[in-house]
């Protein structure tokens, strides 16, 4: 009897671990996922995206584990795993990988899966994940971050402007003004880095300019882009010193930080960073959004939050990385919350709160609704490759550093705008012609 | 009679050969140069000759049209001229700040053990750790350097040098070469030093005891005596110092990421951003090999210099 007993009570147990397993999503025993993340500039979000990654786990039995990488080193590492063959099954980075597309997953299925739960996603975020010549999602982007302007209230309300800057002409002639009567420059970055290339190109774009159009043809060389680049070389000549030229991705913060700029393109890292350090001084800084050009009013997505996962990994471990992607996506209230409303979702229906938070800081800004302006973001945060889509090509102009090289010469006074245009869209067609040989980026 | 055979016939060991012990101590290096230098040389030539790309690896041979593509790419040519200049000037001042140091630190003196130590650190901290230290140091608001000049009169509104309160080192074409070229010299020359110093120990005393009795005086005695005994020496230092600074991408990387605009923009670093950040595997992999041919046939005509020079 007693033997009896023990096995019905053995096969209870076995029949509750069976039902329990396929509840968890029904992966093999043993099924292990791993993520390489870029470090999060808000160290909040990776304490809780790791205990999120554990929980995730745990709930559907999967073991994870999470390694955080400097950001600078994501491309290099992706590379390196996907000529070794493995590695870790998801990897994020921050700008369009196109140019890795052959040793990635088509993630047409989890982007359609995503669509049919989330809904419409930002166009910011479509263009960072799709290459359209091969008909393929080499990706999938969860968020993207905004770049709006940041501007010292007290210097701009003395130099008339109290809202702060509205457009670029604003940006000279206010920008001009604080400079000549306190020293304080604008800080836009004109060097072989990454605000410096977003910073560049918001402002060709508001001037009508693009690297390449919707068909993927380079047209650099035009009479917009020539009058973005004099009005840039102006605004460094008149506005700013020459610190610009050796700008690099801490400088946003350190001058704001320091109170020695008037004006900076940022997400909003460098006020958070000033708000945990000096609440007074962050009450002090105010936001707006894209400048207003000739042409209308553009700024780059500051960075991109987007994952793949490489072709080595297959199975069931496969099958729970895309859960862990589609998931994570559907938690979305919690990354924008725990990452300061750094990163906003691609999907606006995951964070239905964020209209309230972007009207009450839910992390204390004073006054609390300074994020307000972002509620517009869509209507101007755009991508690299815009007005086309991000490909390889783009993403290797990006790399090049071309555009904010080309800014810096003019402003140096090295080449005229003319010419120094000229040589960048001769370089640009070279990259263009190379990848089009690949079939990887369309036009021609 | 039995033993005085044993004596004419020795048994004969495996560790006997001098041919098989040579090849064992040897084969570690070989190894080493095989699976880590020679396999990955043979990979970019290789990926050079093909379309590969980050995301692709495999190989489809597309002749020298890689070569032909960095060859017309203007920027190229700026840059391989910057490297060429980069490693040109920093061996000068190698060359003669290691001559210095080590008749230095080859006399005697108090404390020269201590400061041997302290010498030779800028060579063993590692190469990325020390580029980020002169980057606080080269900041362009922040500069330690600038202040001292600030509070020297050098810098400010009477100042010198320049009314603004910075040089912005990292951000003006001259200055960022110059601080490029600076931080090469500061790491490479105690390695430089510390090989002169061996050659200069090797001379034989005899030769310098004669020279004195001679009436030899100190000049005398280094331009003629020293420096040509220690030349063969010498050649090697700046070989493997040009190599090292040839192939080198980190201090520029940390620094300045090749700018202002392209003024240190070298090889190394170019060929990084367009094979990995841009994902052009294939030219990335033949724009770094155009060092190739340069610094082989540099290394041939050092090593002939050095063979002729040699004392025999």
């Amino acid at each position: 009897m007693k033997h009896l007993i023990r096995t019905l009570m053995v096969l209870v147990v076995f029949a509750a671990l069976t039902f329990s397993a396929g509840a968890q999503g029904g992966y093999a025993e043993g099924t292990e996922i791993s993520l390489l993340q870029w470090s999060h500039f808000v160290p909040r979000y990776d304490e809780w995206f790791d205990a999120y990654a554990a929980e995730w786990g745990e709930a559907n039995g999967v073991g994870v584990t999470v390694d955080h990488v400097n950001f600078t080193e994501i491309f290099s590492t992706l590379a390196a795993e996907i000529d070794a063959g493995e590695g870790h099954s998801i990897v994020e980075v921050l700008f369009s990988p196109a140019s890795f597309i052959d040793g990635l997953h088509d993630l047409g299925d989890l982007n359609a899966k995503a669509s049919e739960m989330f809904g419409e996603r930002a166009s910011t975020c479509q263009a960072a994940s799709y290459l359209p010549v091969v008909d393929t999602y080499y990706a999938y982007t969860h968020g993207y971050v905004p770049d709006p302007g940041d501007y010292d209230i007290a210097l701009w309300t003395e130099a008339g402007y109290p809202d702060g800057p509205k457009t670029y002409d604003d940006l000279l002639e206010g920008g001009r003004a604080i400079f000549e009567a306190t020293g304080i420059p604008v800080g836009i970055g004109m060097s072989p880095e990454l605000d410096s290339r977003m910073a560049n190109r918001a402002a060709i774009w508001s001037f009508g300019g693009s690297v390449q159009d919707e068909n993927e043809n380079v047209v650099l060389n035009s009479e917009e882009t020539i009058a973005a680049v004099k009005y840039l070389a102006q605004l460094q000549n008149e506005a700013m010193t020459d610190e610009v030229f050796g700008w690099t991705a801490a400088s946003n913060n350190q001058a704001l930080i320091a109170g020695e700029v008037s004006y900076i393109l940022n997400s909003n890292s460098a006020y958070r960073s000033l708000q945990k350090i000096d609440e007074a001084a962050a009450a002090n800084i105010g936001f707006t959004s894209a400048l207003e050009g000739p042409a209308g009013a553009y700024a780059s997505s500051h960075v991109w939050q987007i994952y793949v996962i490489p072709e080595y990994v297959e199975g069931d471990e496969l099958a729970a990385a895309k859960q862990f992607i589609l998931d994570h996506s559907a938690n979305y209230s919690d990354v924008t919350y725990y990452s300061e409303l750094y990163n906003f979702p691609c999907h606006a229906s995951t964070v239905p709160e964020l209209d309230g938070w972007l009207e009450e800081d839910p992390w204390g800004s004073q006054p609390p609704n300074k994020f307000e302006v972002l509620k517009t973001v869509n209507d101007w945060s755009v991508h690299l490759g815009f007005p086309g889509v991000t490909n390889p090509a783009i993403s290797q102009v990006f790399a090049e550093s071309i555009i904010p090289n080309m800014v810096a010469q003019v402003a140096l006074g090295e080449m005229n705008a003319e010419d120094a245009v000229a040589q960048a869209h001769e370089r640009i067609e070279e990259i263009f012609a190379d990848w089009r040989a690949r079939g990887m980026v369309g036009g021609g | 009679m039995a033993s005085g055979a044993a004596v004419l016939n020795p048994r004969r060991y495996l560790m006997d050969d001098r041919r098989f012990v040579g090849v064992i101590f040897l084969a570690p290096a070989l190894l080493y140069i095989l699976l880590l230098v020679g396999l990955p040389f043979l990979l970019a030539i290789a990926f050079g000759f093909s379309d590969v790309t980050v995301g692709n690896t495999e190989l489809n041979f597309v002749g020298f049209d890689n070569f032909v593509a960095v060859w017309e790419n203007d920027i190229f040519r700026q840059v391989f001229s910057n490297t060429v200049m980069f490693t040109l000037i920093s061996q000068v001042f190698i060359l003669i700040f290691a001559n210095i140091l080590a008749i230095i630190f080859t006399q005697e003196f108090t404390g020269k053990w201590f400061a041997r130590f302290i010498f030779i650190l800028p060579w063993a901290t590692p190469v990325s750790l020390a580029a980020i230290g002169w980057l606080w140091m080269f900041d362009t608001k922040y500069s330690p350097i600038d202040y001292l000049l600030l509070q020297t009169g050098f810098l400010g509104p009477k100042g010198i040098l320049s009314n603004s309160r910075n040089l912005f080192w990292l951000a003006n074409p001259a200055l960022s070469q110059i601080s490029v070229i600076f931080v090469q010299v500061w790491r490479m020359t105690p390695l430089a030093t510390v090989i002169l110093m061996a050659g200069l120990s090797s001379i034989p005393t005899d030769i310098l005891d004669q020279a004195e009795v001679d009436g030899s005086r100190f000049m005398r005695t280094l331009l003629q005596i020293k420096l040509p005994l220690i030349l063969p020496i010498m050649v090697i230092a700046l070989l493997f110092s040009m190599i090292t600074m040839f192939g080198d991408m980190t201090v520029v990387y940390v620094l300045t990421r090749g700018g202002p605009v392209d003024y240190t923009r070298i090889i190394g670093l170019y060929s990084f951003q367009i094979g990995i950040e841009g994902g052009n595997l294939a030219q990335g992999a033949a724009m770094a090999l155009f060092a190739f041919p340069l610094l082989l046939a540099l290394a041939l005509l050092m090593l002939r210099t050095a063979s002729r020079a040699e004392v025999r």
